[in-house]
């Protein structure tokens, strides 16, 4: 699986003051530390960017480039933004994300083709948030159409099936895995991608790995392609390499409706399996979640 | 072609809560079916009404609610003891508006005084609702909740931010307690689970969603308390099987459809009909959604409700 770094983000509490003061110390710092964590590609978020998003997300690029020759997904909704890092990433460059409003087709689709980047397909319509797995379906047959009239393969596209907080509406946290299991029926070739930490978002810090694990390894159940994620959750990344089996055959089976007496299994095995119960909408969810 | 009818999987139920005096008790909750689904189960309880009374004389009333109440509006207690003979109220919801940092700011002790005769005076269970300030609920609930031991109060609200304060003395004097969330499914059953774990138990708790009037989001109020009934009913989910009560008089009486006069507006139509149907129907509306116990005002909008309930009950009577 492909892991994208999330650290590098205009919105982040400790990195957001360097990004908008441009020093490049702690930028570069915290590039290494996401590549030796063991990274695929960077995330570089510097959000809306209205004002100067040219020049910030250049010095950017420019910046993490002289510690690391990590490939870079450039996310921010400012067009010309993307445009800059574009021109300067050494590697293949992936665009986060272009969604199904016409600006952004127009705008961005081209700019893909021509500076043979990959994308990120959001599924975010005209109308918004897709309401269930169907709606979904129909926007990700909506953008690799439009991707492919340019000419833009499926293999270049990254479908984001769009992660929401299990604390806001357990429905869509469903849906979002119903479609991953039929994502390659509908867009056979495409890659696909996820904002993985945005199903803990609104849960008390300390405990967001806990969900953030357990929806990964629901998704790996349908071969999710790539996440982006936590650089610095060690055990997410063990569990996306693979060196978890026992817990993945565990989450896997609970999908499939095995209801494991909670009691018998391992600390382990139990903050998984509260989570996949949790996730699969069989309980609640409360902040106390691991402790009931 | 044949008609399935539709069937819910129940698994289980609402907690069937006492409260009261042991001679003057009530009973809410027993649910084991959505409300009003009697198709499915009998409610054991339908929804009571707590009629409320003020610590101290309204100020800001529309006329229509102060009406029915003006011979006894400046005590408390003779004004409880009104709403039960001549209006049946089967509970009482005392409001400690007076206590407010805000307004009149009266002390714990003085609130703790009047309780204490609203307590003595009435025969029906007697709900205790602060003013979800922390600091000051702290205080004057957590003196109500000692002069009245073993009185078996009903006292909230208790928020997130204040039930460590409260519960353990409200538990000590024997009385029961509300649980107070922002109208957050989540966060409703979170604050379950801490008064658990604090050592609250079960048949002490009934659940405060937060509700709000018609017109001014009563749709959240409702989805959340479906959702809740939901999760109680068909994932059996123990931290969310509690009665609910809905605050819901003070929500609709302070609107301004409630409080314009019929001469400022004529196109309104008559305040006084405006007012009690709008309460009425908020009242309804949160039945209708799942709670077990509607805090009202005006007598006729409590007699349209009761009409209501009785009407959807029917079947079961």
């Amino acid at each position: 699986m492909i892991l994208i770094g999330e650290n590098i983000n205009i919105m982040s509490k400790t990195i957001g003051a360097a990004l908008r003061e441009r020093l490049p110390d702690p930028v570069r710092e915290l590039a290494k530390a996401e590549s030796n964590a063991g990274m695929d590609y960077l995330d570089l978020n510097i959000g809306p960017a209205r004002k100067d998003g040219d020049e910030l997300m250049k010095w950017l690029v420019e910046t993490v480039q002289e510690v690391t020759d990590m490939p870079l997904s450039l996310d921010t909704t400012n067009a010309l933004a993307t445009e800059s890092g574009l021109k300067i990433c050494e590697k293949r460059a992936l665009i986060n994300s272009v969604s199904l409003q016409p600006e952004r087709l127009e705008k961005v689709l081209p700019m893909a083709k021509k500076y043979d980047a990959e994308i990120i397909g959001l599924l975010w319509g005209t109308d918004g948030m897709p309401r269930d797995a169907n709606e979904r379906c129909m926007l990700a047959v909506d953008i690799v159409y439009k991707a492919n009239e340019i000419g833009i393969p499926n293999e270049d596209i990254w479908i984001d099936p769009i992660v929401t907080p299990v604390s806001v509406d357990i429905n869509q946290v469903k849906a979002c895995i119903e479609f991953m299991s039929m994502l390659g029926d509908i867009a056979p070739g495409c890659k696909s991608v996820v904002g993985l930490s945005n199903v803990s978002n609104g849960t008390p810090a300390n405990l967001r790995p806990y969900l953030n694990r357990t929806y990964l390894a629901m998704l790996m159940k349908y071969s999710i392609y790539a996440a982006i994620v936590d650089a610095f959750d060690a055990e997410l990344i063990r569990l996306a390499r693979g060196e978890m089996p026992e817990i993945l055959e565990l989450v896997h089976k609970m999908m499939d409706g095995y209801n494991p007496d909670i009691s018998t299994l391992s600390p382990k095995e139990k903050e998984y399996a509260k989570s996949v119960k949790v996730l699969k909408g069989n309980t609640l969810y409360s902040h106390s979640w691991l402790e009931i | 072609m044949f008609f399935k009818t539709p069937e819910i999987q129940y698994n289980g139920s609402i907690r069937e809560i006492t409260l009261g005096s042991v001679e003057n008790s009530i009973t809410v909750g027993g649910e084991s079916a959505f409300p009003f689904h009697t198709f499915d189960a009998p409610m054991p309880h339908l929804p009571v009404i707590a009629m409320e009374v003020y610590d101290v004389k309204p100020e800001d009333w529309a006329e229509a609610a102060i009406e029915p109440f003006k011979d006894v509006i400046n005590d408390p207690a003779k004004w409880a003891k009104k709403c039960i003979d001549e209006y049946k109220a089967e509970m009482i919801c005392l409001q400690l508006s007076g206590t407010d940092p805000n307004g009149l700011d009266r002390s714990a002790d003085e609130a703790a005084e009047t309780v204490k005769k609203v307590a003595d005076a009435v025969n029906v269970p007697l709900i205790i609702w602060g003013t979800a300030n922390h600091e000051k609920d702290t205080a004057v609930l957590n003196r109500v909740c000692q002069v009245c031991k073993g009185k078996n109060l009903i006292v909230g609200p208790l928020e997130e931010g204040d039930y460590k304060n409260i519960a353990p003395t409200a538990i000590e004097c024997g009385h029961s307690i509300i649980a107070s969330s922002p109208i957050d499914i989540n966060l409703a059953k979170q604050l379950n689970i801490l008064l658990g774990n604090l050592g609250v138990p079960d048949d002490k708790i009934l659940i405060d969603p937060t509700v709000s009037s018609i017109g001014y989001g009563i749709e959240y109020a409702y989805s959340v308390i479906e959702r809740i009934r939901i999760a109680a009913l068909t994932q059996n989910d123990k931290k969310l099987q509690f009665p609910i009560i809905c605050n819901i008089a003070a929500e609709t009486w302070k609107t301004k459809e409630a409080k314009t006069p019929t001469a400022e507006n004529p196109a309104l139509g008559d305040a006084k009909k405006r007012a009690i149907l709008l309460e009425a129907m908020s009242a309804m509306t949160l039945a209708t959604a799942g709670a077990d116990i509607l805090i009202m005002r005006h007598p006729e909008a409590i007699k349209l409700v009761r009409e209501m309930i009785a009407d959807l009950a029917s079947n079961q009577l």
